[in-house]
């Protein structure tokens, strides 16, 4: 069979049409890895922890939890449900079937709560205190 | 251009190496973001740094390590944790402690250690000694050490070895 000049087969564009349906399976692919639950849960949960450890009585921090909050969104989760510090374990939650804890050694209060501050959503504060109250 | 025999092969050669190309990514991907962060180390120098900080910051020696003639408290060593504002305590009975803190204090003159004590899980100091390539499973240690003058003009060089196991969360 001899092709014309200019004329496309059939067959070329369902070469085309496959070889684009592999790089989008590929890139979703990758997206979906980085951007995993369970990853952000694992992160976040550690750094949170990190943080904490070294904090010292007084210190106010605020901590973006924006990329948290996109999954949670997702999942239907509420940005005020996803982060608990109890008994020395920092836990993320960002679906209800998912979560990740890890502990710190750190002995202080820790209060946290969502920011509301205009240009702050997504954000999450943290107060420290003695435990004693001092 | 004229299609020749074979030229349909050529393509299904084409997707087979597009398939090979792709399982190499997925796998390299996921050997990537499979592994959990490791910060054990970050944690044992934050650890080491705190412990440090508690005996001897800013110049001032703790107020409950010395007694006023200089010598040591054994109150110190036994309240050690209440006093630097520590917690190791884990939720599950069952699940060991996950810290190791080893403290000595030597005398400047002798290197003689004068004092010393240490809390958590004593098992972990045995993973320090081994320097192994891949030896992401053991615990890491972080050794710090400074020179503490005390207000009575002594002055002794005090070691921190600071080890933290979590080998289940931070590697696979």
């Amino acid at each position: 069979m001899e092709k014309k000049r200019g004329e496309i087969l059939v067959e070329d564009i369902i070469f085309m049409v496959l070889n684009i349906a592999f790089l989008a399976i590929l890139v979703f692919f990758l997206i979906n890895q980085g951007s995993g639950t369970s990853l952000i849960e694992d992160s976040y949960s550690k750094q949170v922890a990190l943080l904490i450890d070294s904090a010292k009585p007084g210190m106010i921090m605020k901590v973006n939890f924006e990329k948290a909050r996109e999954v949670s969104d997702e999942s239907g989760r509420a940005f005020s449900d996803i982060l608990l510090v109890k008994d020395n374990y920092v836990t993320v939650k960002l679906s209800e079937d998912s979560g990740k804890s890890y502990h710190f050694f750190n002995d202080i209060n820790v209060s946290y709560y969502p920011d509301l501050n205009p240009g702050f959503e997504g954000f999450y504060t943290l107060t420290f205190s003695r435990k004693n109250g001092i | 251009m004229v299609y020749k025999k074979g030229e349909k092969l050529i393509s299904v050669y084409w997707f087979t190496i597009l398939v090979i190309v792709a399982v190499g990514i997925v796998l390299m991907v996921n050997s990537y973001y499979g592994n959990s962060y490791d910060v054990r180390e970050v944690e044992a120098e934050i650890l080491s740094e705190k412990v440090a900080n508690c005996i001897y910051f800013g110049g001032k020696v703790h107020p409950l390590l010395l007694t006023p003639q200089g010598v040591f408290r054994e109150d110190f060593r036994d309240n050690f944790m209440e006093r630097c504002s520590l917690n190791f305590d884990v939720q599950s009975e069952f699940t060991p402690i996950p810290y190791y803190v080893g403290v000595q204090f030597l005398t400047f003159e002798d290197s003689r250690t004068f004092f010393k004590f240490s809390v958590g899980n004593n098992n972990y100091k045995s993973d320090c000694e081994i320097k192994l390539g891949g030896s992401e499973k053991l615990a890491k240690c972080v050794e710090k050490e400074f020179y503490m003058k005390t207000s009575s003009e002594k002055i002794y060089l005090v070691k921190i070895l600071s080890i933290v196991g979590k080998t289940n969360e931070n590697t696979n």
